[in-house]
């Protein structure tokens, strides 16, 4: 009927997927969870990343703004992972047929590369960075891609529930 | 509520009611505005909230992260109510019927009130606020602004 392939029919059609769909409550409470989870994860981290680029908290030494907020930001994002990928098995078919969805994981995956490279090479300054209220180059490129691509996210995710096109 | 019925009755024969109603895409896009600017907005709410719970950033002066938080924070607070507006004047008789609309309304204004009064002020003070009253102003703010955003999210359920 579809074109999605048999895993992610089994997925739909699973006890958990179809539980999570057809429950009264619960699908709304994992999807409420994952909306204001919105501000722990990317909520914080864009004031990491307006920090990386120079164009807020401009006061704040950039090295304590990184080991203070980045482990609450982790926080929200493992929820949100979680309750992503709860939304996802629930609706597996939409979500594998959405161009939306597809795009979001895309820039999912993009947003995942950037702060990989940031935490295992361009990080290793960071210390230096606090002298100057400008970072370097390279730390704002990090924070121009984090936030470009935390946006295409969220316009993305939105765009997914919708059904829009 | 009945007062207010007609007030609700003209919003929502407003020529912006009715424009964002008559597109499929206008109501997605403004709902995508509200939805960022709250992430912005709700990021600075709890890095300074659990800053005063001295949670984070304990080494750094409070009136200082409210002033650093301030700018972005205060436009996203604009957008919110902007984008919050244009919704709501394309269903305000949905919301007139909705009990998470009510119950968020007054979350809003409480949390409104309590953020550019009793907030403000402890967060702009020269000097820290004790724990004690850190925690209680900390708390109590954030508990506002997120009532705002569990009711918001209701709205689209119930």
């Amino acid at each position: 009927m579809s074109g999605a392939p048999a895993i992610i029919q089994w997925m739909q059609n699973s006890d958990i997927g179809t539980g999570i769909r057809e429950s009264i409550w619960l699908f709304p409470i994992v999807e409420a969870t994952h909306v204001l989870a919105l501000a722990f994860s990317v909520g914080v981290l864009v004031w990491f990343d307006l920090r990386l680029m120079g164009w807020g908290m401009k006061h704040q030494p950039i090295s304590q703004v990184h080991k203070q907020m980045m482990p609450l930001a982790f926080v929200g994002f493992v929820v949100m992972f979680i309750t992503g990928v709860l939304l996802f098995w629930s609706e597996a078919e939409k979500c594998y047929l959405s161009g939306f969805f597809r795009a979001k994981v895309v820039f999912l995956v993009l947003a995942g590369l950037n702060a990989g490279f940031f935490e295992l090479s361009t990080k290793k300054t960071i210390e230096d960075w606090d002298k100057y209220p400008i970072p370097p180059v390279k730390a704002r490129m990090a924070g121009l891609v984090s936030i470009i691509s935390w946006t295409a996210v969220i316009i993305a995710g939105r765009a997914t529930a919708y059904n829009l096109f | 509520m009945h007062y207010l019925l007609p007030f609700f009755k003209w919003c929502d024969s407003t020529w912006l009611g009715e424009t964002i109603r008559s597109s499929r895409i206008y109501f997605p896009v403004i709902e995508t505005f509200h939805l960022l600017a709250l992430t912005v907005l709700f990021g600075a709410v709890i890095v300074l909230n659990l800053r005063l719970c001295r949670l984070i950033m304990k080494h750094q002066p409070v009136q200082q992260l409210a002033k650093d938080l301030s700018p972005w924070a205060l436009w996203s607070l604009v957008v919110i109510l902007v984008s919050g507006v244009l919704l709501f004047l394309s269903e305000a008789m949905k919301c007139y019927a909705s009990k998470p609309f009510q119950v968020k309304m007054m979350f809003l204004f409480a949390a409104l009130i309590f953020h550019f009064s009793i907030h403000w002020k402890v967060t702009r003070a020269d000097r820290d606020p004790g724990i004690l009253s850190g925690v209680f102003v900390g708390g109590v703010n954030f508990l506002l602004w997120f009532g705002v955003g569990l009711g918001g999210r209701a709205i689209g359920f119930l």
